[in-house]
């Protein structure tokens, strides 16, 4: 993992398989890492819960609710896959002085690379579901 | 495309008619445009087949990806004009530097989200991929493509008969797929099964399984490895060439999607 990443480790936790990390439609800006193990991400859907993507070793997961402003509502589930993981919470008032250090022009750049994301994993669990 | 100069210093206006292309896939660039009025519709080609991604409205930001992308500047998709539209510029370079000075962590946990969006992209493209005139022709073999696709394993049972004419051609046989990757599965067939039809390296047999997602799969396999066992003989078996090539290749995709 990149050191920089790594010093922004604030606490860590370990979830045992099938734990709930972050939760569909919750409040919450934390961001956190992968640094034992793996998780899934999971989506709703009318027809139960779709896996839409697997995070690894040192991946990170739930810059999205940040990363645009912190308001809207956790739009995955992550949850621990394969046995054990160990997870970092990254430190929020790090993030958040960096964030506030970013030009406005590239905040809007950001958000909208969140958008795409956000409104492209919809589109996708949708068409999955649809088939 | 006409330049509008009525505009304020720095701030550059584009306007696209109807139609348009804005922005090609694979080009260089890394200009970034908010759309001001109009609608523009964001595209990927692949297999010569359009992938549509999103239908962007007014205040949305287009090219902001290949901007942010470390890795390369190329165009991740198309953009085209749906209606006559206005496009402000922005100017990439005064951006660059601004991007360069922002914090290490932030940029990392940018790629990797940008790392994710390009990867659910690609994956639009194979959800797009269906059977048609438009896509036979293409020479390379998806099969054999290295794509995100993971080895699953199953146990479902199947019905496979041999691929050949002959004698015990029309025999129906059953076995277990124990598990199933883009490329091949491996199938575990009772001993007994040997016996009636010769099950050796080499040999093609058409499968017939319905997937525990409740769709049909027909695919020809032939026989790449024979592992005898206690009880039963697992064959590693390679899919061939299919009629309905593409039908098959989706129908497999969706089943092997990271569950």
């Amino acid at each position: 993992m990149d050191p920089a990443l790594h010093s922004y480790i604030a606490e860590e936790t370990t979830c045992s398989d099938g734990e709930v990390i972050i939760e569909e439609g919750s409040r919450g800006s934390w961001i956190y890492v992968i640094l034992e193990g793996s998780a899934k991400v999971k989506k709703r859907t009318p027809k139960g819960m779709v896996t839409i993507d697997i995070l690894r070793e040192g991946e990170v997961f739930g810059e999205m609710v940040f990363l645009e402003g912190g308001k809207s509502p956790r739009s995955a589930s992550v949850i621990a896959a394969e046995g054990q993981a160990r997870i970092g919470l990254l430190d929020t008032q790090k993030l958040i002085d960096d964030y506030e250090a970013v030009p406005s022009e590239l905040k809007t750049l950001i958000r909208s690379l969140m958008l795409k994301l956000r409104n492209t994993t919809s589109k996708v669990c949708s068409i999955i579901v649809a088939k | 495309m006409r330049k509008d100069t009525g505009q304020p210093r720095r701030k550059k206006v584009l306007t696209f008619e109807k139609g348009e292309l804005i922005i090609k896939q694979g080009d260089y660039g890394i200009s970034i445009y908010k759309i001001l009025s109009g609608k523009v519709k964001i595209f990927r080609t692949y297999n010569g087949v359009e992938v549509p991604l999103a239908t962007l409205e007014p205040g949305s930001i287009i090219g902001e990806m290949a901007f942010l992308n470390k890795d390369a500047d190329v165009r991740s998709a198309s953009a085209r004009a749906m209606e006559d539209t206005e496009l402000e510029v922005f100017h990439p370079i005064d951006l660059v530097e601004k991007y360069a000075k922002t914090s290490a962590v932030l940029k990392i946990i940018i790629d990797q989200a940008l790392s994710r969006l390009l990867r659910i992209n690609r994956f639009m493209d194979q959800l797009a991929v269906r059977s048609g005139e438009e896509i036979s022709h293409q020479k390379e073999d998806p099969w054999s493509s290295t794509r995100e696709f993971y080895r699953k394993e199953v146990d479902i049972v199947c019905q496979y008969k041999p691929a050949y004419r002959g004698k015990g051609s029309s025999t129906l046989l059953t076995g277990r797929i124990k598990d199933i990757s883009m490329s091949g599965m491996c199938l575990e067939v009772p001993p007994g099964n040997e016996s009636a039809i010769g099950h050796e390296v080499g040999k093609s047999f058409h499968i017939d399984v319905v997937l525990p997602n409740g769709k049909e799969l027909n695919v020809t396999a032939e026989i790449v490895s024979v592992k005898k066992q206690p009880g039963n003989v697992r064959l590693g078996m390679q899919f061939k060439e299919l009629p309905d090539y593409y039908g098959a290749k989706k129908t497999l995709g969706f089943f092997l999607m990271p569950t």
